[in-house]
Parts: C-alpha cells; structure tokens; sequence
C-alpha cells in the first residue's frame, strides 16, 4: 500500500518519507488530535460496518464525530437542506451513486487523495459511475445493487405445468432468458388472486428505473448525446408496453403500480408470486423459513434481456464522500478508504450485500463453495454485475422520476396510451432540465 | 403580527388595556396580560412566526435548495401564476378539501356513536376509555405502513379476511383504484382521528344534566326524539372543538398519505400536502412549494374560522342550560 | 305477568344488542392496533402470508431481544431514542402547560383591547404545516445552531402546544368563579397567593387533560423531528421507526417491536389521567 498521495493537496499535511517510498505513509496513516465531522446512513443493514470505527480511530489517533445517522431519502433532505443553509461543516458522508449528480460541487475529487493503485482494487464499473464531471465523487462501500431474477423452482420441476406449457407457447418451460418469454411465462403462471406471474415496482423513483433499464434493453436511449429526453422513441414505447401489458393480462398483482421494494418482497416471500426481478438485499430473506414461505424452493437466475440482446442492469451503490469544505481531507480520506477496504467489505458482505472490490467478490464465492443456495445467488449477482449501468448523470434524474413516474403509471393504468404517456412525460422532463439550465 | 388582527369592541371598563406606551419608556410598566400572554407570543413568533415569513419571502423567489444562490434572485408572483395555471395543483385542491370534508364529518359521526357507547357501559369505564384512545398512541407515519400493508391487495390483512370469509374471489386494489384508494386513506385517517371526536364528546355526555332527558322522556319523546332533540345539541359544541381542534391539526394526514400512495398512483390520490411536500424536497424546489404550501395554510384557516364561528354558535344556542 | 315478561325480555335482548355493539366497536378501534402489537411476537413468514395465518403458530419475542442487541445484530439505539422522546416530550409538555396557563389566565381574567383577535390569532398559528416550517426553521435552527439538540425540539414542541393549551385552560379559569379568589384576597392573601391556593388547584383536570393532548402530540411528532434531529443526540422513537427501513427492504417485525415499545408507556400514561381527561375537556373547553 502506498500512501496518501500529498502532492496533489498543496499545503497539506507535509508527511515525513520514509524508507525511500514516495508515499512515506501507509493507510491508514496517523492523525492524532483529528476530529472528523460524519453524517452516515443509518438503519441495521448498514450499521454493522460502523463498528469497525473504532478501529480505525485506534490506528490514526483521529476521533469520528457521527452527527447524523438517517435513512437515504432522510439523509438527502438533510444535505440538501446544508447547501441550501449554506452549513456544511463536516467531512465525510455516506452518498449514493443515483443522488450524487444532485450535489454538484460540494464532494472533492478523492482520486487525488488516494493511491491509484487502492482504487485499481475496486470493479472499475463503480467507479466509473462515481465518477462526475472527472471526479471520484465517492468511494463504493460493500453496498452494490444491481437486480437479478428471483423464481420459485418448483414451478419448473412440475411435469403437468411443463407439458401445459410447450402446448401452450411451444417452448420449453425452462427460468426465462428474455423479458419476452419471462411475460409469457407470467401470464401462464398466473391465477389471480391467490398466485401471480411476476410484479414490478409501480412508483416513484422505482418504477422510472425499471422502465429505464428495460428502455436501455430495448435498445432505446433516456436521454439523448445532447441531454434532452429520448425516452419518448418506438423502444420506449416497446419499453412500456412490456409493463402495460402484464397488467392488463392480470399477471401482476393489481396493486403493484404501489408497490415499492417493501411490497415486493414481502409478496415474493409469501409464495404468490413466481417471478421476481429483486436486489440481492433479500436473497437471504427469501430464503429463511422464519421469514419466507419460499425458503428452499428460491432460484436465482441473471436477468433476463430485451429485444436488442441487451439486459436490463439499472444499478446503483452506496458510497462515502469527502467535502471540499473539510479542514483535514486526508484524514477523511483515509476514513473513507478505511470504511471500504477489503475487510470492511468482507464483513458487510458476508450479510449478504455485493462488494465492489475484485478480490472480495472471489473471496466470497470461494466461501460459498458448500452452501448451493449461496453460491447460486452469488453466481446470478456477479454476472448480473456485469451488465450494470447506472442512471443518466444529470442533477435533475430525481426530478425527472418524479414527473415521469405519475406518467408511466397513467399507461399502465390506462388512462393515456404509451406513446401518449411518454411525450408527456418528455414535455415535463424537457421543462425541467431546461429550468435546471441543463439544456 | 398576525396576518390581521381581527377587530373587537374595545372594552373601556377595565383598566387594564393591552396596552404598550411607546413614547415614555421611562414609566412604562407593562399590564397584567400582556407579561402573561408574552411567553406564549415570543415562542410562537420565534418558531411559527419568523419562519413563515421567511417562507413567505421565498415563495416569491425560484429558490433550490441544491443552488442556495437562487434564495436572492427576486421574481414576484410568478410562482403564484403558475400554481394557478396548474391544473394538477387545482385538482389536488379540491381533493384535500374533499377528504377534509368526508374525514371530519365521519369522524364526527363514528366518534358520537362511541362516545355514546362507552358512556352507557356500567363496568369497565376506565378500561372503555383507555382503549378508546388506542389509536392516539400510533404516530401518523406508523399508521402509513400499518395501512399500507393492511390494504396490499395481494397479502394484506384486508383481502385476505375479506378472501376468507367468502366476500370476495377478487384481490381488490385497494391502493389502486382512484375511489378505492381514497376510502382507504380515509380509513386510516378516520382510524387514526376517531379518538379525539370520541373523548372530546364522551366529556360532554358526562356533562350534560340529566334533567332535560328526565323530562322530555316523560313528555313521552321517543328515545330518537331525545336524542335528537337534547342530547344532540347539547354534545354539538364538543363536537365543533373536536372539529377545531383536528382541522388545526390536519397536515398530519401527511405522514399517512406520502407513506400509503404518495399520492399516486398517478396522482390519483394527490393531496396538497404530499404535493408540496415532493416539491420541497425531492424535486427541491422550496420557492414554488412555499407558494403552494401558502394555499394550503389559507385552506386551513377558512375551515378553522368556519368552525370556532360554529363553535361560538352552539355555545350561544346552550347558553341558557350552562 | 306476561308483558312484564315480554318487557323483560326486550329488555336483555337490548343490553345483548348493545354489548355486542359496544364489544364490536371497539374491535374496529383496537384491530388494527392490536395487528402491530400481534406483528412484532410473530415471524414475518406469517405477518403477510397468503393463505393467511390467522393463528400464530409460534410467537417469540425475537425482535424485541434483537432491538436491544448491538449494532450489526439488528439492534438500533433504543435506549438513545426513549431517552430524547421522554426529555423532549416531558420537558415541552411542562413548558406549554406554564406558558398556557400564565395566557389562559390573562384571557380569562382579564380584558384587554383587540382580545378575541388575539385568541384567534394564537389558534390560528397552529394551523401551519409542518412541512412549511420545516425548511425555514432549519435554517434559523442551522444559523443559532440548535439543530440535533432537546433544545430545539422541546422548542418547536411547546409552539406547537400552546395553542390548544390556551384554549383548554382558559376555558378552565372562566369556571372558578371569581369570587372565589377575591375572597381569598380579603382574607389576606396576595392575587398571588389566591391564584396558588384558590384558583390552580381547581385547575388539576384541565390542565391534566391539556397535558395529555401536548404529551401525545410531542410524543408522535414525525415530520419537524426528521428534519430537525439528526443522531442519538436528539433523534425521537418516530424518528427511529426509520431505522428498520433500508434502501430496498424493510423490517417491518422489528417496527412493530419498536411500535409496542412507544405505545406502553403512552397507554399506560393515558390510563392513569383518563378520569382527569375528561373532566378537564368537560369544563375547559365548553364552558369558556
């Protein structure tokens, strides 16, 4: 490990070389008296890494100050709230990759605080998508999302259905491999109301991701080269129409343009739904008998891929951030890495969650080697990863869902035609990036 | 420093005026009620007060929160003309004015008949009375996911009881259908807000003598001409409180309604409170939220005024028994 | 002998009516109370299943043990949460009761210019939503830097129950007949003495019914605190519902665990002053 690159940060903290290395100290480093100002997600999934805090205030001689713990959408009004107050005193923050663009400025740059060779160590996709406008806005923490398909497998192993099936469509009934043929299956499977084919996210920012992953699949674009909405083309039309037509068959639940990720997962846990498309956040759920009635019975398969051969893959990931208003950068930074080194990505990943580190991902599937469940799980999630993209960079995207979103369910519930739907919701989105200046 | 002072007679017999004399600082000696009534103004100048009007400033600008340098740029009514050019703010509106009407009427009602209820049990009032503010213990946001999940079409407590007993083959869609999903926000906010009509109107139950019953029941009034003529007005003027007292207190509907739907789905069940509430923060827009939320505090003020006057209107028509 | 008959029977058959009425409503009441209560002793398995299970099964106190269990073991920082929600709430509730009382009593004795305007004008600050104030009060909250401390809280709190604490106890005062305290007076006693020994003490139901409503709205308040705590500092039980949300799941048994945890001692505070309630509603707010 090399060190803090303080070459890049003029006038900071001048640390003594050491040994001939260029990077005189190791990570974490020493910062004794340094208190580091921290607001952090809260809730349990996310709290057991902040045990490991104390470690890290063991090796530096710097303190963390936690001074806000809240959930995501919590914690946003709260920054938002900072920049609009003019407040922000402290240095580090939990982020994530779908509300970063919102807070252009305030995050500084991390890749010219840390040794490249440490960020060479995380899936170069995340990074990637935590890169805004040539900055490393954040560090990607052990909380990486992309969706794959969840099923129950005995659907598949049931000769009658099987044969009903191949009569029926003429294909075998095989976990589907294209949203086409998982429609299909869904409409096949379902009896409503005692058992559903498959349901979908209906609002919010949900269901405009769906509709976006499966616009990207079909070969359609949510914004164009120049930034303006493009979503209202054939392929967001065929986008749609996948999400209408499943509902006007009756193969989702007719509650499902309310559902959010709450609902869908506890209805893939009651054992009415067969096809589920979900976060890796519930594969352990889903298969714990005290909390699911599918425990055993959960397959889980890569996702499915649309008319252009592309597969769906809206990702997203949590991350921590350094301010640019922070006094003492390099202790945050050396926080931040801390907090997303490989054994803090071990430990939070071991309760499930996706790494974004490459040599925790291997760690991980060669742990799973005796538990089948497991190893399935992570084998869906890790190619799953591969097709992942993240939402357009435009500090208006949660402006823009929330427009979009009463949109799309309009088509969905039929009150407007997809394509109607869609140059609505085009003309709103239009409005709004030009408001922002963004266009 | 209130929006308007509303005027009344000035009172000449007393001789303590609420009365601050400026010029003569040296002799001023503040009355009676103005040292107790200060306590009260200055929290609530510092709290409700100066924050209102720093909100009323920012209605007039295009403020967000994620460019605060936008909280200086001035541009009159526009965000005013625009919310009253949008048709989506007219109809959330009139649907929030709707479900104050239909909620509060209801719990009116619901809150009489328990009220009346617990009132005759022999045995048990204490019990009676505790269980009756059950719900007061639930915060609003609890009783969003208690309701959102009771109504899931799918696995909620609701159609599964209504599957069970053999009402219904269908998974009703609650949450989705726009009549439907109204009733269900009704529900819980009627669920939630019954206790308050109950309790303030189970004080005047017990209040009321016993008297003009006796008599009219030997006038030989049937027990519905009783009730509708004496106890029924007697009870009305707790009613109104109830009424003040939850229409000061609505917003907290709120918490409810942005956990259930979120006003959807597609804005069928928009509220002027969710509305304002994802344009203040998600979408970040506070100048144009602030405008809207103005509509909705004048919404507010128009049913309290119209009730204390109700209020005062029962008072005087009991006034001779009290 | 036959209609005393008949009549009796009317008779039984209209208290069975009325029992299974009384029994049925407050079902209604208590049912989807009692759901959550049931919802945090059972395994989320049979929270939502379909066919459901209307007979628990198994019920345990797993959520409740893994709530007081540390960090990373589903445990949250309860004891933080009840700690702020019992300093904030007590502390606002006495402030409103004392600021309400020394207002009820200007207005109910006394009779100053523009008075009527007045009583409207503080009723009508409580008709402001939260959502309004939210954001200004941060900033003012942000500037004097009392956001995520009791103070700023109990702060807001005692604002938001002044209102109906003027009214209540107003109402309260105008029913101790005058004389009263000006007998007291004759006797020897100063306008202070006579407002302690006379006055306040026939006050007890009002001002106990007064402190309940504030107690609860303190005690239940979302939308102000979520914006206005920010850590265990300050952060209230409603605002730590929120800790069992993450982005895509929820924990809904270990809500309701927390649920239960913020109900008891609500219930039990309510049972103690319920005769007190509304006695103090009675004369308090109607006969002002």
């Amino acid at each position: 490990m090399n060190g803090l690159r303080s070459g890049v940060c003029a006038g900071a903290l001048l640390v003594a070389l050491g040994a001939g290395s260029a990077f005189a100290q190791e990570l974490p480093g020493k910062f004794d008296g340094v208190t580091i100002d921290a607001k952090l997600i809260g809730g349990q999934q996310y709290e057991a890494l902040y045990a490991r805090i104390p470690e890290w205030e063991a090796a530096t001689g710097a303190k963390v100050n936690v001074i806000s713990k809240k959930n995501h959408f919590d914690l946003d009004k709260e920054i938002k709230s900072d920049i609009a107050s003019n407040s922000i005193t402290w240095c580090v923050a939990s982020n994530h990759s779908s509300f970063a663009p919102q807070y252009p400025g305030i995050y500084t740059d991390l890749a010219a605080l840390l040794p490249k060779s440490e960020l060479d160590a995380f899936v170069q996709s995340t990074i990637a998508a935590s890169t805004l406008d040539g900055k490393l806005a954040m560090l990607p923490r052990a909380q990486f999302d992309v969706s794959a398909l969840y099923y129950q497998k005995s659907l598949y192993e049931d000769e009658a259905k099987k044969a009903a099936y191949k009569e029926k469509t003429g294909n075998d009934l095989v976990p589907p491999d294209t949203w086409e043929e998982l429609a299909k299956q869904a409409e096949f499977f379902a009896s409503p109301p005692d058992f559903y084919g498959t349901q979908f996210a209906g609002k919010e920012e949900a269901i405009n991701g769906r509709f976006y992953e499966m616009l990207v699949a079909e070969g359609g674009e949510y914004l164009d080269a120049d930034g303006k909405p493009a979503f209202n083309s054939e392929a967001g039309v065929r986008a749609l129409d996948w999400f209408v037509n499943l509902y006007k068959a009756k193969a989702v639940p007719a509650g499902t343009t309310n559902y959010l990720w709450d609902d869908l997962g506890q209805g893939f846990a009651s054992g009415t739904v067969a096809l589920n498309l979900d976060w890796p956040g519930w594969a352990g759920f889903f298969n714990d008998p005290k909390a699911s009635k599918v425990a055993g019975n959960v397959g889980v398969k890569v996702q499915p891929k649309g008319s252009s051969g592309k597969r769906t893959g809206w990702s997203g990931h949590h991350g921590f951030s350094v301010t640019e208003n922070c006094a003492n950068k390099e202790a945050a930074a050396s926080l931040v890495w801390f907090l997303t080194n490989e054994d803090s990505q071990k430990l939070e990943s071991a309760a499930g969650p996706l790494p974004t580190r490459t040599a925790v991902w291997a760690a991980n599937i060669e742990a799973a080697k005796d538990d089948p469940y497991k190893a399935e799980v992570l084998a869906a999630f890790q190619e799953a990863a591969e097709n992942a993209f993240a939402v357009p960079q435009t500090a208006s995207w949660i402006e823009i869902s929330n427009a979009v979103y009463p949109e799309l369910q309009a088509a969905i519930l039929g009150d407007k035609t997809s394509k109607q739907a869609l140059d609505d919701a085009a003309a709103k989105a239009t409005e709004i990036l030009q408001d922002a200046g963004e266009l | 420093m209130f929006a308007r002072p509303l005027s009344a007679p000035a009172d000449q017999s007393s001789g303590m005026l609420f009365f601050i004399c400026l010029d003569d600082m040296k002799n001023w000696k503040p009355s009676a009620p103005t040292l107790l009534l200060l306590p009260a103004i200055i929290v609530l100048a510092a709290v409700v007060i100066v924050p209102l009007a720093l909100s009323l400033y920012s209605s007039f600008t295009p403020f967000r929160l994620t460019k605060p340098e936008t909280f200086y740029v001035f541009i009159g009514f526009r965000n005013y003309l625009n919310i009253l050019t949008d048709r989506d703010f007219w109809v959330a509106f009139g649907r929030t004015v709707l479900l104050l009407t239909v909620a509060l009427n209801l719990e009116m009602m619901l809150g009489l008949g328990l009220a009346m209820l617990v009132e005759k049990a022999t045995r048990g009032q204490r019990l009676l009375r505790t269980l009756m503010m059950f719900p007061m213990m639930f915060s609003p946001i609890l009783v969003g996911f208690q309701f959102k999940f009771m109504f899931n079409d799918n696995i909620g407590l609701v159609n599964n009881a209504l599957q069970s007993l053999g009402l219904t083959d269908q998974a009703i869609p609650w949450l989705i259908e726009g009549h439907l999903a109204f009733i269900a926000i009704t529900v819980a906010e009627v669920w939630s807000s019954t206790s308050v009509f109950a309790i303030l109107i189970l004080a005047g139950l017990l209040a009321m003598p016993k008297e003009p019953i006796e008599a009219a029941r030997v006038d030989g009034c049937t027990p519905w001409q009783t009730f509708r003529y004496v106890t029924l007005p007697f009870v009305m003027p707790f009613a109104y409180i109830a009424m003040t007292i939850r229409s000061l207190d609505v917003a907290r509907a709120y918490d409810i309604v942005k956990i259930m739907t979120d006003g959807g789905p597609a804005g069928r069940t928009e509220l002027l409170w969710t509305l304002v509430g994802r344009t203040a923060y998600s979408d970040a827009r506070m100048g144009l939220a602030n405008a809207m939320a103005y509509f909705s505090i004048l919404l507010s003020i128009l049913f309290t005024v119209y009730f204390f006057r109700k209020l005062a209107a029962a008072r005087n028509q009991i006034g001779a028994e009290w | 002998m036959n209609e005393n008959a008949a009549a009796r029977l009317k008779k039984t058959l209209l208290r069975v009516a009325y029992w299974i009425g009384l029994f049925l409503a407050m079902l209604l009441i208590c049912l989807p109370g009692l759901w959550i209560v049931l919802s945090s002793f059972r395994p989320t398995v049979e929270i939502m299943a379909k066919p459901p299970v209307w007979i628990p099964n198994e019920l345990s106190f797993d959520a409740y043990v893994a709530m007081f269990s540390g960090i990373g073991k589903g445990g949250i920082p309860v004891i933080d949460y009840f700690r702020n929600s019992i300093i904030i709430s007590v502390t606002s509730t006495v402030i409103a009761i004392v600021i309400g009382m020394a207002g009820g009593y200007a207005f109910a004795r006394f009779r100053f210019r523009g008075k009527s305007g007045w009583f409207l004008g503080l009723m009508l600050t409580r008709t402001i939503p939260g959502i309004a104030l939210s954001l200004p009060l941060f900033f003012i909250f942000a500037r004097i830097g009392i956001i995520d401390t009791h103070f700023g809280l109990i702060l807001v709190y005692v604002a938001l129950n002044i209102p109906f604490t003027i009214w209540l106890i107003d109402g309260f005062f105008r029913q101790v007949p005058r004389d009263l305290a000006e007998a007291a007076q004759i006797d020897g006693c100063t306008r202070w003495q006579a407002f302690w020994q006379v006055e306040f003490p026939l006050a007890g139901p009002g001002i106990a019914s007064a402190g309940i409503f504030a107690f609860l709205t303190c005690w239940n308040e979302f939308a102000l605190a979520s914006q206005l705590t920010r850590s265990v500092n300050s952060k209230t039980l409603p605002v730590g519902l929120l800790d069992y949300t993450a982005e895509f799941t929820i924990d809904w048994r270990g809500m309701c665990a927390l649920a239960v945890v913020m109900i008891i001692p609500a219930l039990t505070l309510t049972f103690i002053v319920q005769k007190h309630l509304v006695g103090g509603l009675t004369s308090g707010a109607v006969k002002g």
